[in-house]
């Protein structure tokens, strides 16, 4: 859906397009043209430079998920309640099913997929202490423990369990991942990143 | 050489004589699963996520009532709304009046023009552009309703003058159609004579409240039509069935059926294992016909909440026992929802009560459907743990001890059951006493166990201790086919099609091969989601392994004759022969070991399955190093095996002989009402733990799932409306990370299983039988029952006389 | 979701002027955790027609101690007060209730002013599709009074006598009990005066208010302060009760105290007849006691409630023997 009209906020008449609504706010309310969001963003997702038109009712799970193809972050709850559709961005794990995309404009996220690539040693270790079984939270966590690892590389169990404490995991994955987030991080720390 | 293999047991009652002696892959930790780094690195496909070019999505028109019927529908604005490109009625001609034969019992409408329970997915269905587009056309269908009043309980449905609750198929609210039993009484014994003689007898209640919302990916699929071929993309625990079920209701031939069965989020029973939502996809293939695009059906979370776990029910219980612990009568009588099943399962295979008497009543209320969810022997969990708990309590002694007091089968005790052992070849172990030995020490029972509210702690909490026991799921049945192909370098395929549920299964189906076949297991690989239509057992009960297991190994060992055959076979072409890799040997002369064979008697004479199996002339005598391309020199080593495995575990006289005992010490706060759980120890025979990483998965798994029942799990509905109050994932509790402090998991191999190698399933127990562990525990922390599931800090109170 | 317009106020008077211009038609959006929620269920039958951002507004994402007092920014997200170590180390209530707020996603997301502002969680007021067109609705009826009522409020009805929900926030009894200020666009109000029961309505704030600052003086020398969350679960839940106080004078005998309850009724519930009860007296474990029984005095638990005001009375209890 195309957003069909532009409005002016201080007078409500509506334009056909941005620039006709930008002259008449210079001339009619002497002010400086609103930014108002014309929905075209950049971003930048796992170091890659993204432009593109979103809607203003996209969500960033949306985005990531639907439209541009970054399908490991995942959807149980879409109410905010679950982390399974965690993203980095600016170094804060967040939630894609509860942030507007039109929102994450200059922002920097980083996806599982990212993380994948870079062959963080979390990976590993979720293998090989089979943090999964049907798998689908499991993008999820390691994209929370990463972003834990990111601002504290020697977390104490305690402290691993604190931040993944609002990963849900209906497999009942949880005791598997306190093991291989902490013998990542002792990994981290003899190999660096 | 004969084709018949007969290195398996023929008769299910017995245990499998020809397991090897020792293992080189199976039962090894550390091996690499073969989904880890997909679903790790976020590369496994699920359904949902997947587009094809030009889908539509299909959206169901849900009911606002539980119990209504839509009069009038007015679906043209819907229909007009831009992105709207179909709209399916219910009164429409391919679906009106149909009612389908469901694989699970019973029949459902197509699509129905009525509402048994809010949420129910009715009336219309929209194929639109977008979901958005879809969301928002449902929204614009103008319905009439015929609101009709509604019944929540069992008891009060079953009451003279309740209201209908299926007014258009069933003039009375008692459901007998399978798997709900009849209500006809179940007796062994004589109850009321053992009353008489008994030294204690107890009646009591227990409820057990309705709970589901199960699966982490929302239920969807994709239906695409090829010319009169269908594809389909299932989030299903029966992609195979889905053949079956879309012939019938489509009429398309089987052979013309693609079904793709990507990883699936979540899978535990419920939902996706009933043929409601098989339904869904023939709708969505209507509509896919209709649009000639391929449509997807997509569910929301608050629309998943349609079904639930077959415990919710009330059950009234009463038992006579005798002052040595030994139990002689027990008489139940259960209330279900919707769907019942056997409550006295667990007291009949698990221990030697000589004397029950056993009525099972369901109900039909307006609530959706409850099915097998993690799963359908809750209820004989249910009955099994509170007859155990009150008689322990009630005679003051140790559970422990009057659990090993009552062990046997079938109203017989452990000796008939060593008989048993012995006479089938099992091992003769005690499974019970070695789980409980095992528990005990690992959580230092005996020092901690006391007797009920005896134990205040210094910092004011009321300390438990809790004990559950039963039977492990020894449920080895069904029947599978597979192939197993090696490839002209030597790599070996599993060629086999079943949905993949997160078990580990592709791993451990790898690991069976390789061990058989004598490869290394990274030689081995299967990609299960493949439909190469030879269906294994796809996940169902917790019987996959147990019978996979026989059909693979059916398969290797065929495999391994012909790769030996191979080995020591002229190749005859045309205008030349070509001299074997072994030549002048036997098949029996040679052995497989680490994917190279080698003559048995010169162990040094070697050569690996690569050089053996690849195209003898280079392709096509084109003097070339790679393998044939167009074609090869020799038939390929390639050999399926179908096995089927006893008569879906019925047989008379098969008993259970592993078994599963789980412990765990609490703190409950008398203040509050919380309830804290310090540790848990989950011991299980599973016979042999042929991965043992996977089993331990289970036993954590389980305990959170089974916790998480316990604790908080269950539907609210409004009891004025009849609308569900919790259909999201912050007010329906799953258990978190946070809500169990430590978990020790412990494998006991008895090998007393009737699968392969002695082994036995364990992907349902724990998660059934834990979600009744907490009612012993509580007890013995604050000396009052809660036998009222979830347990929930209110009922503490109430239950301490503060609220 | 459905359609909205979204814009980006770059100034304070930008978004004020936006608000105006719409009327009551546009929301603002902070973290967006609640108000996100609030759409996707489309829960009200009137659906916002723009969503102002103000994350846009330089300036409002700050901790800071200035002229004697604790500043902090609307924009301020609760995990990063959660881990100040001055919140931590001076005013322990506050960084309790943010560090108990949620779940860490949901803290790194949401801001402390959209905690505040958040709206109710009654289940009936929350059910999709606005099922329930209930008083806070400008409808005609209470639905949770003959409903389930089990997370309602212990100390009766507002809104014509009806509505039973409870605030729900982690952060308004702590900083009711810190006996912060909120300034606004407007005005400052004092955190207990902040809170307003009406249709759509939780607090003081006019349609083009917005939420700038909270303020926390210095707290008086001797004074500790506490937050203690009752939650069926650990995490991600929301309160069933919690509690915040602040105690002056706990080494010896308490000479000021404020304490505040959540989650037991419309507004955050301060119980002076539970702070009397203790002024005067040193703590212990006894003239706690009276003060949770003073605390709950005036409940009236609903049917399926009563088990709240056992909770609630031990969290006063507890919350005040954490400032012993
Ligand atoms: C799963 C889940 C669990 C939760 N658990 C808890 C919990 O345990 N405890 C708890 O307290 N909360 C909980 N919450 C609520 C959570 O939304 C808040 O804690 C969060 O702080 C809200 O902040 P926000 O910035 O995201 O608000 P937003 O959603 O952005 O805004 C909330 C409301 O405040 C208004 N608003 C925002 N900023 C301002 C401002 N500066 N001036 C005026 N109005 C403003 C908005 O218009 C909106 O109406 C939970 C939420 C979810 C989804
Ligand atoms: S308690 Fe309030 S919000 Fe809930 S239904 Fe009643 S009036 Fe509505
Ligand atoms: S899907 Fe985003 S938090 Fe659950
Ligand atoms: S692995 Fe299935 S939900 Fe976590």
């Amino acid at each position: 859906m195309e957003q069909d009209k532009y409005l002016c906020p201080y007078c409500l008449i509506t334009f056909e397009s941005i620039q006709d609504l930008r002259r008449h706010i210079v001339a009619e309310h002497k002010t400086e043209p609103l930014p108002v969001s014309e929905g075209q963003i950049k971003l930048t997702i796992n170091g890659e430079d993204y432009q593109i038109r979103v809607e203003p009712e996209w969500t960033l799970y949306y985005l990531l998920h639907d439209k541009l193809g970054f399908t490991g972050t995942k959807m149980f709850c879409d109410r905010g309640a679950c982390g399974s559709c965690t993203v980095i961005m600016d170094g804060r794990p967040i939630l894609s099913c509860m942030t507007l995309a039109i929102e994450c404009d200059g922002k920097h996220i980083e996806t599982i997929e990212g993380i994948a690539k870079k062959e963080h040693p979390l990976i590993e270790e979720y293998v090989k202490y089979h943090c999964m079984q049907c798998g689908y939270c499991t993008p999820g966590f390691i994209v929370t423990a990463k972003a834990l690892l990111d601002r504290n590389p020697k977390p104490t169990e305690e402290e691993v369990k604190e931040a993944l404490a609002g990963n849900l995991c209906r497999c009942g994955t949880y005791p598997q991942h306190l093991k291989a987030v902490l013998v990542a991080s002792q990994k981290l720390a003899k190999h660096g990143r | 050489m004969a084709e018949d293999f007969k290195e398996m047991p023929n008769n299910p009652l017995e245990h499998d004589k020809y397991a090897p002696k020792e293992f080189k892959v199976l039962g090894r930790r550390g091996i690499t699963r073969i989904d880890g780094y997909k679903k790790a690195a976020g590369k496994a496909i699920y359904t949902r996520d997947i587009q094809l070019p030009g889908m539509l999505y299909a959206k169901f028109l849900t009911s606002p009532y539980p119990n209504a019927r839509i009069s009038k529908m007015d679906t043209s604005k819907a229909e007009n709304l831009p992105g709207v490109r179909a709209v399916l009625r219910y009164d429409d001609p391919e679906v009106f009046g149909r009612r389908v034969v469901t694989t699970y019992g019973g029949c459902e409408d197509m699509l129905a023009g009525y509402a048994y329970f809010e949420g129910q997915q009715i009336g219309a269905v929209v194929a639109a552009d977008t979901e958005q587009i879809a969301r928002e056309a449902l929204k614009l269908i103008d319905v009439e309703w015929d609101v009709r009043p509604f019944v929540l309980d069992p008891e009060g449905a079953l009451r003279s003058g309740a209201p209908l609750a299926r007014p258009e198929w069933a003039d009375n609210n008692l459901n007998e159609v399978p798997p709900s039993p009849l209500s006809e009484v179940f007796r062994i014994g004589n109850v009321e004579a053992a009353f008489e003689q008994a030294d204690k007898v107890i009646e009591f209640k227990a409820v057990r409240r309705y709970h589901g919302g199960a699966d982490t990916e929302l239920p969807c699929g994709i239906v695409r039509w090829e010319g009169d071929c269908l594809e389909l993309w299932l989030h299903h625990q029966h992609p195979y069935e889905h053949k079956w079920t879309m012939h019938k209701y489509l009429g398309v031939p089987m052979n013309k059926i693609k079904v793709n069965a990507p990883y699936n989020g979540g899978m535990y029973g419920g939902w996706n294992w009933i043929a409601y939502s098989q339904i869904a996809t023939g709708i969505t293939a209507i509509l896919a016909k209709r649009t000639a695009r391929p449509v997807k059906w997509v569910f929301d979370r608050r629309e998943d909440f349609v079904f639930g776990s077959a415990d919710a029910m009330v059950t009234y219980f009463k038992v006579g026992a005798n002052k040595d612990g030994t139990i002689s009568s027990v008489k139940l009588k259960s209330f279900y929802e919707n769907t019942g099943f056997w409550a006295e399962t667990h007291l009949l295979e698990n221990t030697r009560i000589p004397n029950i008497e056993a009525e099972n009543v369901t109900a039909r209320v307006n609530k959706g459907p409850t099915i097998a969810l993690r799963c359908e022997q809750l209820p004989g969990c249910f009955v099994m743990a509170h007859v155990f708990n009150h008689v322990a309590a009630e005679l003051d002694m140790d559970p422990t001890e009057v659990a090993l007091k009552n062990d046997g089968a079938e109203g017989k005790d452990i000796n008939y059951l060593n008989k048993f052992k012995r006479k089938h070849g099992f091992p003769l172990r005690d499974s019970l006493r070695e789980c409980i030995e095992a528990g005990k020490k690992a959580i230092g029972w005996d020092k901690k166990w006391h007797p009920a509210g005896a134990k205040e702690l210094p910092n004011g909490k009321m300390h438990g201790m809790g004990f559950i026991w039963s039977h492990e799921w020894d449920d080895n049945r069904g029947a599978g086919v597979a192939g197993v192909f090696i490839q002209q370098d030597g790599s070996a395929n599993i060629v086999a099609f079943r949905t993949d549920i997160g078990v580990n299964a592709e791993t451990t189906y790898c690991q069976v091969v390789a061990e058989e076949l004598g490869m290394k297991f990274e030689d081995v690989f299967f990609r299960q989601q493949d439909d190469v239509y030879l269906p294994l057992m796809t996940p169902d009960g917790s019987c996959n392994l147990t019978t996979n297991s026989y059909v693979l190994r059916k398969a290797a060992r065929k495999a391994k004759r012909r790769l030996l055959e191979l080995a020591t076979t002229e190749v005859h072409l045309i205008e030349r022969n070509i001299a074997p890799a072994f030549p002048g040997m036997q098949p029996e002369d040679l052995e497989v070991k680490g994917s190279e064979i080698f003559v048995k008697s010169d162990p040094s004479k070697r050569k690996k399955i690569a050089e053996v199996v690849k195209d003898m002339d280079g392709s096509m005598n084109w003097g070339l190093e790679y393998a044939a391309i167009q074609c090869t020199t020799h038939a390929p080593v390639f050999a399926w095996a179908y096995h089927r495995q006893g008569r879906y575990g019925t047989e008379p006289g098969r008993h259970r002989l592993c078994r599963q005992a789980h412990f765990c010490e609490i703190e409950v706060d008398t203040e509050t009402g919380k309830i804290e759980i310090k540790k848990i120890v989950n011991v299980n025979d599973v016979g042999k733990a042929l991965s043992p990483e996977a089993v331990e998965g289970q036993q954590y798994g389980g305990t959170y799932m089974g916790i998480g029942r316990n604790l908080n799990e269950e539907y609210v509905w409004d009891p004025c409306s009849g609308v569900l109050l919790n259909g999201n994932l912050l007010e329906y509790k799953w258990a978190t990370m946070l809500d169990i402090g430590e978990i020790e998991t412990i494998i006991v191999e008895t090998g007393m299983g009737y699968g392969p190698y002695g082994t036995v399933g364990i992907g349902e127990d724990v998660a059934t039988i834990t979600t009744y562990l907490l009612e012993s525990a509580v007890f013995n922390a604050i000396g009052k029952w809660i036998d009222d599931g979830p347990i929930t800090p209110d009922k503490v109170l109430k239950a301490l006389g503060k609220a | 979701m459905k359609r909205f317009a979204h814009l980006n106020a770059r100034t304070l008077d930008e978004a004020v002027l936006y608000l105006r211009r719409y009327g009551g038609r546009a929301k603002i959006i902070a973290g967006g955790t609640d108000v996100l929620g609030r759409m996707k269920d489309e829960i009200v039958p009137t659906y916002p027609e723009a969503l102002i951002n103000i994350k846009t507004i330089p300036g409002l994402d700050f901790i800071e101690e200035r002229e004697g007092s604790l500043k902090i920014g609307a924009l301020t997200k609760l995990e990063d007060i959660a881990r100040h170590p001055v919140i931590k180390a001076k005013f322990s209530a506050l960084a309790e209730a943010a560090r108990r707020t949620a779940s860490p996603h949901i803290r790194e997301m949401g801001t402390i002013a959209g905690n505040i502002c958040q709206d109710i969680r009654c289940w009936y007021y929350r059910a999709p599709n606005n099922r329930f067109p209930c008083l806070r609705k400008g409808g005609g009826r209470c639905y949770a009074i003959e409903g389930d009522n089990r997370y309602h409020s212990i100390f009766g009805a507002s809104v014509d006598g009806g509505c039973l929900a409870v605030h729900p926030s982690d952060i308004a009894p702590a900083l009711i009990a810190l006996d912060a200020k909120i300034r606004t666009s407007e005005r400052k109000i004092k955190a207990e005066h902040f809170f307003e029961v009406g249709v759509c309505k939780t607090n003081v704030l006019e349609e083009d208010e917005i939420v700038t600052e909270i303020e926390i003086s210095q707290p008086p020398v001797g004074s500790k302060s506490a937050f203690i969350k009752f939650a069926a679960r650990e995490t991600i839940d929301f309160p069933v009760v919690n509690c915040a106080a602040t105690i002056v004078g706990s080494e010896g005998t308490v000479q000021a105290a404020r304490i505040c309850l959540n989650a037991v009724y419309l507004k955050p519930y301060r119980v002076t007849s539970a702070e009397q009860a203790i002024i005067g007296k040193t703590i212990s474990d006894n003239s706690v006691e009276d003060a949770g029984i003073e605390a709950v005095r005036q409940a009236k638990p609903l049917a399926r409630n009563t088990y709240m005001v056992q909770i609630a009375r031990t969290l006063v209890k507890r919350a005040v023997l954490a400032c012993g």
